[in-house]
């Protein structure tokens, strides 16, 4: 009457979905902090002309 | 004003929770883990085994606590919807869908746990048994609720119309929880209780504490974790998201579009 297999069946199934749990949200901060920095990347050359002075030369 | 108040003012601002969230996810996430591990070692090396189950009885340290946060992460979540529908704070919308996977994922675990010990002691693995039948129920109103606030692109009307969704659930939680007393369950009844008698042997219990309290620190580090990546989502483009990315002030200006 062990059952062992249950057991770490269950346990099994607790600790990988904990895993997920922890994952999941970390991954997601990433992909958004990652898109404010693309984000910076694509405006920030087209900023730059505006800051040189203006003539006909 | 009082400081109590006056933190709580400033926690509805997004930059500071997002300084809050990313410094206090850790620590729920940490001191969780380490309780449940000693939960779990004392539940699986420690306890005697179950004069009739055996050591199947062993599954009860993580579904037990798993079923109780499957109904709790519901009610707080519906608490923070309802406050979000009438004070309309940003922050109560947030956490409230950031409640939905961590619940989705106890529920989950309640099921597939339970499912996995009914086999040997029920010998069976599934039967629309009340509070198996009514369970289940709960993991689809938790992937409503998440479907419904991913489905509209609008966040706050989309936090809204699932926010309702899981207010409406709630009625749910009472029928789960004495669906055991009000019809013929297969589903053993109420042995564990907080503050009355247990039916329990009280060497058994010290584990089942220990499973009690880590999940609950754990849900914190996940609701904290969760909500500071919506919050990140829906402030996209601001300038203090950039910053917190990591950009230079001046470089974080340049991206937003003013």
């Amino acid at each position: 009457m062990s059952y062992r297999e249950y057991v770490i069946a269950a346990y099994a199934v607790f600790v990988v979905v904990l895993l997920w749990d922890l994952v999941a949200p970390r991954l997601q901060v990433r992909r958004q902090l990652r898109g404010a920095k693309l984000r910076a990347a694509r405006t920030a050359p087209a900023a730059t002309p505006t800051d040189l002075p203006l003539t006909r030369d | 004003m009082n400081p109590v108040v006056r933190w709580f003012h400033q926690l509805g601002s997004p930059p500071y929770f997002d300084r809050f969230a990313a410094r206090w996810a850790p620590v729920g996430y940490v001191l969780g883990a380490l309780v449940m591990a000693f939960g779990m070692w004392a539940a699986l090396f420690q306890v005697p085994a179950d004069y009739q189950q055996g050591d199947s009885f062993r599954i009860l340290y993580i579904h037990v606590p798993s079923a109780w946060m499957s109904m709790a992460v519901f009610a707080l979540m519906a608490i923070y919807a309802a406050i979000a529908l009438i004070w309309r704070i940003k922050l109560c919308e947030i956490l409230a869908m950031a409640c939905a996977p961590i619940g989705a994922a106890f529920t989950l675990i309640t099921l597939a746990t339970g499912s996995i010990w009914g086999k040997p002691m029920w010998g069976t693995w599934w039967d629309w048994d009340p509070r198996l039948t009514t369970e289940l129920i709960l993991l689809f109103l938790y992937l409503g609720v998440i479907g419904l606030y991913n489905a509209i692109d609008d966040r706050r009307a989309a936090a809204r119309a699932a926010g309702l969704l899981a207010i409406v659930g709630v009625a749910l939680l009472p029928v789960i929880h004495y669906s055991v007393t009000w019809w013929n369950s297969l589903h053993q009844g109420q042995t564990i209780s907080l503050f009355g008698k247990s039916h329990m042997d009280p060497s058994m219990l010290p584990p089942l504490f220990a499973m009690i309290v880590g999940t609950k620190l754990w849900f914190i580090g996940s609701l904290l974790a969760r909500a500071r990546a919506d919050n990140l989502r829906r402030e996209a483009g601001k300038d203090w998201v950039a910053r917190a990315a990591g950009l230079p002030a001046r470089a974080a200006s340049a991206g937003v579009p003013r």
